[in-house]
């Protein structure tokens, strides 16, 4: 129940070593049970499972590599299906037939790429030489047309020379690049153009300009199939003379990363050269397309079943490292485990067990034990989808100490309507449930698994839903429509539907001149049906009116809220089996609450009860009175008085506050000490002090202690040091305590009145929008009134969802969120305990892109 | 003044800095990892800390070099995020730092030229942070001249090498002697530099690298022990930065055993612990120097609005390295006794 936390038990687990694994995975799948580590000091790496989760991370690293590959060819992998996601346990032996099929597919690719890398790189190289050969054609032509050059003389004798020497096979690049052994001549090649400026530079210093250089840009890019970036490359041809230069032209180009290519000088030659390259080209193409289809489909067929198998290996990682938290009983053969669950699911646990046995024919059950713990036990609230969003503002703020009573069953209720006495107004309300209906509507459609952010075109501005993440207002979807609703009823109390009143019943007001005033007066015939009357919407004094209502209506429900606060200590208290402590510290607070703020509503409500007209008085100031009461007690001025025998009331209230403070001071340590004092008598204090006071001989000896003896933290002298600091520490927070009781009564009160400020804003700015947008476009006539209200219209509704429902709901939320955590909680709510995580394959499935839920 | 404009520029990059120097390996971690009993498991410890999952995608019979590799990959990529995201003045700063990269990949290219190993394979072994567009045709030269003008000009260390040119051929002693000629000239223009970066730059990479002076005055000194240098060109090598300058550098120049160079640093009270052989202690000179170039770096950390923590930062990251491998190289050649030799950090 939401009200207390679930009782949760420790138990203890046999599982015999053979189904382990199967078990844990059973476990998993329930996912009830938190496991706690029993092996704390073993390291990381020592642990019983490592060779298992490591041989699982060679299996992700796998995966891995494969899905890049896959990523990179452009399949889409086949996204988990619902079944997928809580498949059937799965053997050791599927593991290892997994992890073989792993390591198959990763070397068949790994091969394949291997082949296709090559067959690229020749590709390339091939296209490049066609490219060096076709640009050097026009380069020789260029020169042929010039004869005079005196380079192009020695190389034309040099290319008789060569004629008649038989160039190696075109194939082996390597070989024709040697092939330059003329003195004098060219090399030709390909390098990338960002480098081009470096290497002419370098090639100019090393020779000293003895070097005629020449190049073009090759047109179409060219992608390194090594990096996969594609790079710009330009070919270059350079004649130079000497056999030395020509080497150390070579070194520097192929230290400039330049690829170098054999050219012929013979321009026959040269043409034929081109021919079988082209050709080449030509087989080389075929061969890597079937290459690249192969590939392509090997990838396809992995990328049916990746996605399950990842998740496949993801739970056995996680079902592994949970076994590394167990013991290992040598003697038996079974695991130990250790692990919290909620008593309630012990029987479907036991149930979980015998199917695991079950479908594993072992001879040996897994054996439950339930084990009694002093240890402290941790908090877990069932929650559901509606449910779920309220207990996370709680938690939020402090999870439950284990057992005490939890704020988020009434934070259901008190959030939306403290929310709504803020954010009232009619129209803003039903927006929001127009567009909470839809969403709850199409729950399902909506739960989307992006956990990211969605543009979502509800009627909720997409400005703000792209910076709040989509989840969060998914998650809390339910607690935003019952604020929605909530404000269209405080609207409806208010009377206020974008800032204009509705007018159903019939105002109970009729109006009437009079002659020495500009203004009407309104005289009141009957009241209004429900809530405020429409005519104060008009009122010159409306704001008077409305100002003194809503901040006496949040001194009212917040001095409520907090003496509700104050009440349920005592469900903590007698659940924790300490009533004393309701006499020693509940009743005082809530008297002094009372007897301060109790009498201020008090106050109120008898102001708003008496006709103050029809009696002929002038209505007293509470304010004053509630001041005066403590600085003159026993006298309240004839002007203010309320009700006969006030001033004896409020003397008695003023000392029964008073009384209440020594009260909260004394009684509690009081309590403490006696109790420790009854322990010592019965002999027990040994088993506790032992280990402080070894060294006093007097430890068993009891002073007695007068009565008063808490207030000052001096304890006997013959207690143990661990005992004396203990009860010091009691009184020192005891102290504090009462001390921040007492202030934070005062500003508490005050706080409250954040509910009367914000309905204000809330209600000045829509009226303001709407005077200043909307109402402007009504006084225009004709044509271009109408498209002046178009016009209007859309800037006031953008406006509206924008500003008043958008960041006032932002701040209405976060000013009800703080008088929950703060004001309420701190009443009663201790917060200091640790939230119960079970192990479930659920949770990392979402964690996963699941469902956000 | 520093304080008030030095975040307008480098606030950011000094948070960042900072955060990656809470990353640094605390002694627990090297606990751990001295622990373990397979390069696995150090993969496996390495993964709890900053380096993150840095080792993920390597396949499973992990090399020490490997992880050389990626760890130096990181510390690089963080340097160059910081590098990109300077202003003017810092990036000038981080250019410096640089600069003792590319002299020692150019030693490095030129000592594999000589001994005529592969381009490529040397070019693979330079540090990425001393990398320039032109470095590969180092290997064309052949004597120093041609090396100057053919790629050294055109790079910021073509300044300190002008120092060096009368030397002549390219052979092991000289390039040693370009070696520490440049790094003089390096280090003596950093240390200017430094110098007018504001009081506190000034004061903790003043520090810094005077040690760094001092430390390779030493180095020279014992290292040139036996050699045919002659006493007045070891003196010409000799930084003149450091805290030994004038009076102790004088004393070693004229040094001729391990004695001698102790009684001259003897005087220093700060370098004297160098020499201190207490019993028991086997760390080698060069670890207590390590030591105290960790000390000092650390302590950079202790003022605020300088440019000394991406100094110290990336020093204090290098030495961090540095014991991973020996921690690694321990286990890989399983001499598990003498694993405790690292130098912690922090």
């Amino acid at each position: 129940s939401l009200f207390r936390a679930e009782d949760i038990s420790l138990i203890q687990l046999y599982i015999p070593l053979e189904i382990a694994q199967p078990t844990v995975a059973e476990l998993g799948e329930l996912g009830q049970v938190e496991f706690l580590d029993l092996n704390p000091n073993v390291n990381a790496f020592q642990r019983a499972f490592v060779g298992e989760i490591r041989r699982l991370d060679e299996m992700e690293r796998k995966l891995r590599f494969l899905e890049n590959q896959i990523e990179k060819t452009g399949i889409k992998p086949k996204p988990l299906t619902g079944n997928l996601y809580y498949g059937r346990t799965r053997t050791q032996q599927e593991i290892d037939d997994l992890e073989a099929r792993l390591t198959e597919h990763e070397a068949r690719i790994q091969q394949m790429n291997e082949s296709q890398d090559t067959l690229q790189k020749r590709y390339l190289e091939l296209s490049e030489l066609r490219q060096v050969l076709r640009e050097t054609a026009v380069f020789f032509e260029q020169a042929e047309s010039r004869t005079d050059d005196p380079l192009l003389v020695i190389q034309r004798e040099d290319s008789h020379l060569l004629a008649g020497n038989p160039s190696p096979d075109p194939e082996d690049a390597q070989d024709q690049r040697d092939s330059g052994r003329i003195n004098l001549g060219f090399v030709a090649g390909v390098v990338p153009r960002a480098r081009m400026g470096i290497f002419e530079r370098i090639l100019f210093r090393a020779l000293r300009g003895n070097l005629y250089m020449n190049f073009a840009e090759i047109d179409e890019p060219v992608t390194d199939p090594g990096t996969d970036e594609v790079v710009q490359k330009n070919v270059f041809i350079i004649f130079a003379h000497g056999r030395e230069i020509l080497q150390k032209i070579r070194k520097i180009c192929e230290s400039m990363g330049a690829t170098l290519y054999p050219v012929d000088s013979h321009p026959e030659k040269r043409r034929e050269d081109a021919l079988a390259v082209i050709s080449r080209i030509e087989d080389l193409k075929h061969v890597l397309d079937s290459t690249r289809n192969t590939r392509r489909m090997e990838l396809s067929k992995v990328a049916e079943s990746i996605e399950a198998w990842a998740m496949m290996v993801k739970k056995e990682k996680a079902i592994y490292h949970i076994m590394n938290m167990f013991n290992y009983d040598q003697n038996r053969k079974a695991l130990i485990a250790e692990g919290w669950c909620p008593t309630n699911s012990i029987n479907s646990i036991t149930y979980a067990l015998r199917g695991v046995t079950e479908r594993t024919g072992s001879t040996i059950p897994p054996i439950l034990n339930e084990l009694r713990t002093k240890k402290t036990k941790p908090t877990f609230h069932r929650t559901n989808k509606f449910t779920a969003g309220f207990q996370a503002i709680v938690d939020a703020y402090g999870v439950a100490t284990y057992q005490e009573v939890n704020p988020g069953l009434f934070t259901i209720i008190s959030f939306p309507f403290l929310f709504a006495l803020m954010f009232g107004d009619v129209g803003h309300g039903l927006l929001v449930t127009g567009a909470l209906v839809y969403i709850l509507w199409k729950e399902k459609e909506l739960n989307v698994k992006n956990g990211g952010e969605v543009i979502f075109d509800g009627s909720k501005p997409p400005n703000l839903i792209s910076t709040i993440r989509w989840d969060m207002f998914f998650g809390g979807r339910y607690m935003i429509f019952l604020m929605a609703l909530f404000s269209v009823f405080t609207g409806l109390i208010y009377n206020d539907l974008f800032s204009k009143p509705l007018n159903w019943f019939g105002t109970g007001y009729k109006f009437h001149t009079e002659h020495d005033h500009e203004m009407r007066v309104g005289e009141k015939l009957w009241t209004y049906a429900v809530g405020i009357d429409p005519a104060w919407q008009l009122a010159e004094n409306k704001l008077l009116f409305l100002n003194s209502y809503k901040m006496k209506m949040g001194i009212i429900f917040g001095v409520m809220q907090m003496i509700f606060g104050l009440t349920i200590q005592i469900f903590n208290h007698i659940h924790f089996k300490q009533v004393q402590y309701i006499y020693a510290e509940t009743i005082p607070q809530i008297l002094f609450t009372v007897s301060i703020f109790g009498y201020l509503v008090f106050m109120i409500l008898y102001k708003w009860s008496v006709d103050w007209l029809a009696v002929g008085l002038n209505p007293p100031s509470l304010l004053n009175t509630l001041i005066y009461m403590f600085l003159a007690p026993g006298s309240v001025a004839p002007s203010e008085v309320l009700f006969p025998g006030q001033a004896a009331l409020q003397v008695f209230l003023v000392l029964l506050a008073l009384l209440c403070i020594p009260w909260m001071l004394c009684a509690k340590p009081y309590l403490i000490w006696k109790e420790s004092v009854r322990h010592r008598l019965q002999g027990y204090d040994n088993v506790q002090g032992n280990r402080d006071s070894l060294d006093s001989d007097r430890t068993g000896e009891v002073t007695p202690h007068n009565g008063d003896g808490g207030h000052g933290g001096e304890g006997g002298g013959g207690e143990g040091h661990g005992e004396h600091e203990e009860f010091s520490e009691v009184v020192i927070h005891q102290v504090i305590h009462t001390i921040e009781f007492v202030l934070s009564s005062i500003s508490h009160t005050a706080s409250y009145l954040r509910l009367w400020a914000l309905s204000l804003a809330h209600a000045q700015l829509s009226e303001v929008l709407w005077d200043m947008v909307l109402a402007n476009a009504f006084t225009m006539k004709g044509v271009g009134g109408t498209i002046a209200l178009y016009i209007a219209f859309g800037a006031w509704f953008y406006l509206t969802v924008c500003i008043l429902i958008g960041m006032e709901g932002l701040s209405a939320f976060l000013h009800a969120l703080r008088l929950h955590w703060v004001e309420f909680n701190s009443k009663f709510y201790g917060g200091g305990g640790r939230a119960f995580i079970p192990f479930a394959f659920a949770d990392f499935v979402e964690a996963n892109g699941g469902p956000a839920e | 003044m520093e304080s008030i404009t030095f975040n307008i520029d480098n606030g950011y990059l000094d948070g960042i800095v900072r955060g990656f120097k809470s990353g640094i390996l605390s002694i627990s971690n090297y606990l751990n990892l001295t622990q373990c009993e397979t390069l696995d498991d150090l993969k496996l410890q390495l993964a709890a800390t900053d380096y993150g999952n840095f080792l993920q995608n390597e396949p499973s019979p992990l090399a020490t070099t490997t992880i050389t590799e990626r760890a130096r990959e990181k510390l690089v990529a963080e340097f160059q995020y910081i590098r990109q995201n300077a202003g003017p003045e810092l990036a000038k700063f981080l250019d410096y730092i640089t600069y003792s990269y590319m002299i020692d990949n150019i030693i490095l290219l030129i000592t594999g030229t000589l001994h005529e190993r592969d381009t490529h394979e040397l070019l693979e072994r330079c540090h990425p942070l001393g990398m320039f567009d032109s470095i590969a045709a180092l290997c064309v030269a052949t004597n120093v001249q041609e090396l100057f003008n053919t790629v050294l000009v055109e790079t910021p260390i073509a300044p300190y090498f002008e120092k060096c040119l009368s030397a002549q051929d390219l052979d092991e002693m000289n390039i040693e002697i370009i070696r520490n000629t440049l790094y003089k000239a390096y280090l003596e223009d950093f240390y200017e530099y430094t110098q007018t970066l504001g009081p506190t730059t000034a004061e903790v990479m003043g520090e810094i690298l005077k040690f760094e002076a001092d430390r390779r005055v030493i180095n020279i000194t014992i290292n040139s022990f036996g050699t045919e240098l002659s006493k007045d060109d070891r003196a010409k090598l000799f930084p003149t930065c450091g805290r030994l300058f004038p009076d102790g550098t004088s004393r070693l120049a004229k040094a001729d055993d391990q004695d001698q160079v102790r009684l001259a640093i003897e005087l220093y009270s700060e370098y004297r612990k160098f020499f201190d052989q207490g019993p028991g202690t086997e760390r080698s000179l060069e670890d207590r120097f390590f030591e105290y170039e960790v000390y000092l770096n650390k302590r950079a950390f202790l003022q605020q609005f300088h440019y000394g923590v991406f100094y110290a930062f990336l020093k204090l990251k290098e030495q961090e390295i540095r014991n991973i491998v020996w921690i690694a190289e321990c286990i890989a050649q399983q001499q598990k006794e003498r694993i405790n030799d690292y130098i912690p950090i922090f």
